[in-house]
């Protein structure tokens, strides 16, 4: 629902991820985290709901 | 609507002078002809003040927020929507339904204040409709859950226009989407007038008013803003019941309910089909306030 809510506000999706990882899953954690970084690049740096700094 | 009045005093003197409740919550007149605001009566002498007009557009469920220690009766006047509202309240236990005498009006629609308050000021036109927008589309103008009732049932006009608004904004590109949403919210003063309106935003302490940690930034940027729209709905989703308040008492004219209604669509498409404040059984309960081994995984 969250994914979908920032979508609709024409945020990525892509940008926001939600995993459910067990303390003793540390493999899965690395991959999740893998995952996130690269569908992360593939859609650039984010310009929305950030402060516009010069 | 005279006819009202004079049986809401009746009713409210009957509960204060046999001492059934303690205080009764209803409408007064302002100090414009569209200015009828909410009013807590607590004497018998003051019973006189009440009113119910046409200007009675106020979501008055709110107020129950006031009464959530204590174990006093209240009497509530309530339309329609006010009851959906006054479930919420039940449901999320600010005030149990035992120490609530709740007087049913059977609604016609009401006019929208802001638009004749607009219109008396000579600076804008004159209001397009006679009653509210959010009236002339109600689906639930009949109180449901009631001790005594006063007015005729009304007939309900089905209407199917619920997610148009979503559904036009789902049309735009993400780019104009959040442009669009960017530009409405920068407009945000952050009076907080729209947490404050809201049933659902019942919290005795809200997240906003927390410093430390501190979880908004306060400053009025877009950013800021934004963020503490995002947050309010979704703390709302589910919950909602859809009185519009949130829009009705916007300062700035932010069109929330854009905000609100999408997540109740999701929910309805989700876990639905489902609305919110329309039934006090156990199964009505708001989907994301409970649990069932079959919730659907998107949930997040």
């Amino acid at each position: 629902m969250m994914k979908s809510f920032l979508q609709y506000l024409g945020i990525e999706p892509e940008r926001y991820q939600m995993a459910w990882i067990s303390g003793s899953e540390g493999q899965k954690f690395a991959d999740v985290m893998t995952h996130v970084v690269d569908e992360v690049k593939k859609v650039g740096p984010n310009r929305k709901l950030r402060e516009e700094h010069e | 609507m005279n006819d009202f009045t004079n049986k809401a005093r009746e009713i409210a003197k009957r509960l204060l002078a046999d001492g059934t409740v303690s205080v009764v919550l209803g409408w007064e007149k302002g100090d414009e002809p569209y200015a009828s605001a909410p009013t807590a009566i607590t004497e018998l002498a003051e019973v006189d003040r009440l009113i119910i007009d046409e200007y009675c557009i106020h979501e008055i469920a709110a107020l129950l927020t006031d009464y959530r220690d204590g174990t006093d009766k209240v009497a509530i006047f309530a339309k329609g929507c006010d009851v959906r509202g006054i479930i919420r309240m039940i449901q999320d236990r600010v005030i149990p339904r035992e120490r609530l005498h709740i007087i049913g009006i059977n609604c016609p629609g009401m006019k929208d204040p802001n638009e004749y308050a607009r219109a008396a000021s000579g600076f804008g036109k004159a209001p397009a409709a006679e009653i509210a927008a959010k009236c002339q589309v109600c689906q639930n103008p009949n109180p449901f859950i009631y001790d005594e009732i006063i007015g005729d049932l009304q007939k309900v006009e089905p209407s199917n226009e619920r997610f148009a608004s979503v559904e036009e904004i789902e049309k735009m590109t993400p780019d104009e989407r959040y442009n669009f949403f960017a530009q409405e919210l920068s407009k945000c003063i952050r009076c907080y007038a729209c947490r404050n309106a809201c049933v659902a935003c019942n919290c005795r302490t809200c997240i906003f008013d927390e410093s430390k940690p501190q979880w908004v930034g306060r400053s009025t940027d877009t950013v800021n803003n934004m963020l503490y729209h995002i947050i309010r709905a979704t703390h709302v989703a589910g919950r909602c019941v859809e009185c519009g308040e949130c829009e009705r008492v916007c300062p700035v004219g932010i069109p929330l309910m854009l905000l609100n209604r999408k997540l109740v669509k999701d929910v309805d498409e989700l876990f639905g089909p489902y609305q919110a404040g329309l039934s006090l059984e156990d199964d009505a309960i708001p989907p994301l306030s409970r649990y069932r081994v079959d919730d659907p995984d998107e949930f997040m």
